[in-house]
């Protein structure tokens, strides 16, 4: 009796540590979109420019932030300021440098997105638009960018749902996410249950998001 | 830039046209009348949608005078050539319809978007208005019933159907057509050459290019043949297609 109401009150514990954790999870998932999809956006329009410099940088932004690893990213922008220049940020920065690291990375791979979709459309829509006398941001705006939202969903869908499981690499930075928390209940417990808990956790979400994503793709098949 | 004339809706002077090192056309001239039906036929790779697509803004030409409307679109200046400000260029772009061989509707919008998209947002219509331009267009195309409907329901007769309407809405001057039923199956081409017949009847000024040559024949009032990037011939319709004079018109015609 008294050994099983240990093993309720153990995972109660956890799960409080797991919940206290997640607000934490959903705020780098949630940050990270906020700012990943438009500086996607940006860099995707910087790689198609026609100006050979911009276009330059951005390619070589996607080859490195894609081609290195998240983790590296994530301590090299936390560290950096302080290795490099000797500024101290406090411990705020923590949090901050995470989001930046993230936030960054994942602009990368959205702007490849982007930039296939963009480039799957028809030259036919935007002469159409060009001589119906559509503005240039008109034709982006109205015509383009809708159908490109359609066409880039599931890769997006793709990034959406990494993304969930990469906010436990925040743990490198100490940042008490979902993950970070679920290592220190099982280090102290000496179970595997905290990371039982958290699987679910990510599991849970990542249905909530799929179901979430399939309805927005539902949405937009009245036409293809 | 030089006197215009009011009953001539198309203006094309001596222009010139190379992608690369390809010159595509090599100094064409034509003008187009108000209320006249010309088409415009030849061999594929003749330089037959090139020309449509300078008259239509979507490619610059390198050298020539094009007036469509009244308003020069692009002159030489002491041997220069010169293109008109972007301001003129959409007032000019408000004064032609072009109709695509894919049709180019707008997947995402209804029909009935697909028509008064550009009346709300181009030329500031309201949307009764729009929507009352939209649902006589759709009448005379007999598509009542489709205006709620998307592209991807309509067969091909009846999207390029849509997209007359569309190149319409804002009543034109002129409307070009590039190859408008090369993309469909003779069934479906009836439908839409009756539609483009109609409008010839109504002094519609069109310049048609295409493959259909009976059509040309009987709907056009003046044919123009094209190829190697001239104009090898033109004359009225009728004689031009029965009773070619240059053997390469002849050669051509005779593949019909």
């Amino acid at each position: 009796m008294d050994e099983t109401n240990q093993v309720i009150r153990t995972l109660f514990m956890t799960l409080t540590q797991l919940v206290q954790g997640f607000g934490f999870t959903l705020a780098i998932f949630g940050l990270t979109l906020l700012f990943s999809i438009p500086l996607g956006l940006l860099i995707c329009k910087g790689r198609m420019s026609k100006i050979p410099v911009i276009s330059l940088i951005c390619r070589f932004y996607i080859s490195v932030l894609r081609g290195t690893p998240l983790m590296l990213q994530l301590l090299l922008v936390y560290f950096g300021p302080y290795y490099m220049f000797r500024v101290s940020l406090g411990n705020d920065y923590r949090f901050i440098a995470t989001i930046i690291a993230f936030s960054l990375n994942y602009a990368a791979y959205f702007a490849e997105i982007f930039r296939g979709g963009i480039q799957s459309m028809s030259k036919g829509q935007y002469e159409a638009a060009t001589v119906l006398g559509f503005s240039k941001s008109q034709t982006y705006f109205k015509i383009i960018l809708p159908q490109v939202i359609k066409r880039v969903l599931p890769s997006v869908s793709n990034e959406i749902i990494t993304l969930v499981k990469d906010t436990s690499l925040a743990q490198v930075l100490s940042v008490t996410e979902m993950f970070t928390r679920a290592s220190a209940a099982a280090s102290k417990q000496v179970s595997v249950m905290p990371f039982i808990v958290a699987g679910l956790f990510y599991y849970a979400m990542n249905l909530l998001i799929e179901f979430i994503l399939n309805r927005v793709e539902k949405s937009m098949s009245y036409y293809s | 830039m030089s006197d215009v004339n009011n009953d001539i809706v198309l203006e094309i002077k001596d222009i010139h046209k190379s992608f690369n090192k390809l010159e595509v056309l090599q100094g064409i001239s034509m003008e187009v009348k108000r209320g006249e039906v010309v088409a415009v036929i030849g061999p594929s790779g003749g330089g037959k949608s090139t020309l449509l697509r300078c008259a239509t803004t979507l490619e610059k030409v390198d050298a020539g005078r094009i007036v469509i409307g009244g308003d020069v679109l692009c002159d030489e200046v002491d041997g220069h050539l010169v293109y008109c400000d972007k301001k003129l260029e959409k007032e000019i772009r408000s004064k032609f319809g072009l109709v695509f061989q894919n049709f180019n509707l707008f997947p995402h919008f209804s029909v009935r978007r697909n028509i008064t998209e550009a009346l709300i947002h181009v030329h500031k219509k309201s949307k009764p208005e729009a929507d009352a331009i939209c649902d006589g267009l759709l009448k005379k195309m007999d598509l009542e019933a489709k205006a709620d409907e998307y592209p991807c329901n309509l067969s091909g007769g009846q999207q390029q159907r849509v997209s007359i309407a569309r190149a319409l809405a804002t009543n034109p001057e002129i409307i070009f057509f590039d190859e408008p039923t090369s993309a469909l199956d003779p069934e479906l081409t009836k439908g839409v050459l009756t539609v483009i017949k109609e409008l010839a009847q109504e002094k519609m000024t069109m310049v048609i290019v295409t493959h259909e040559m009976s059509f040309a024949r009987d709907v056009a009032d003046r044919i123009v043949f094209m190829d190697g990037g001239v104009i090898v011939e033109e004359g009225p319709a009728y004689d031009l297609v029965t009773n070619p004079k240059q053997e390469r018109t002849k050669a051509f015609l005779a593949g019909y």
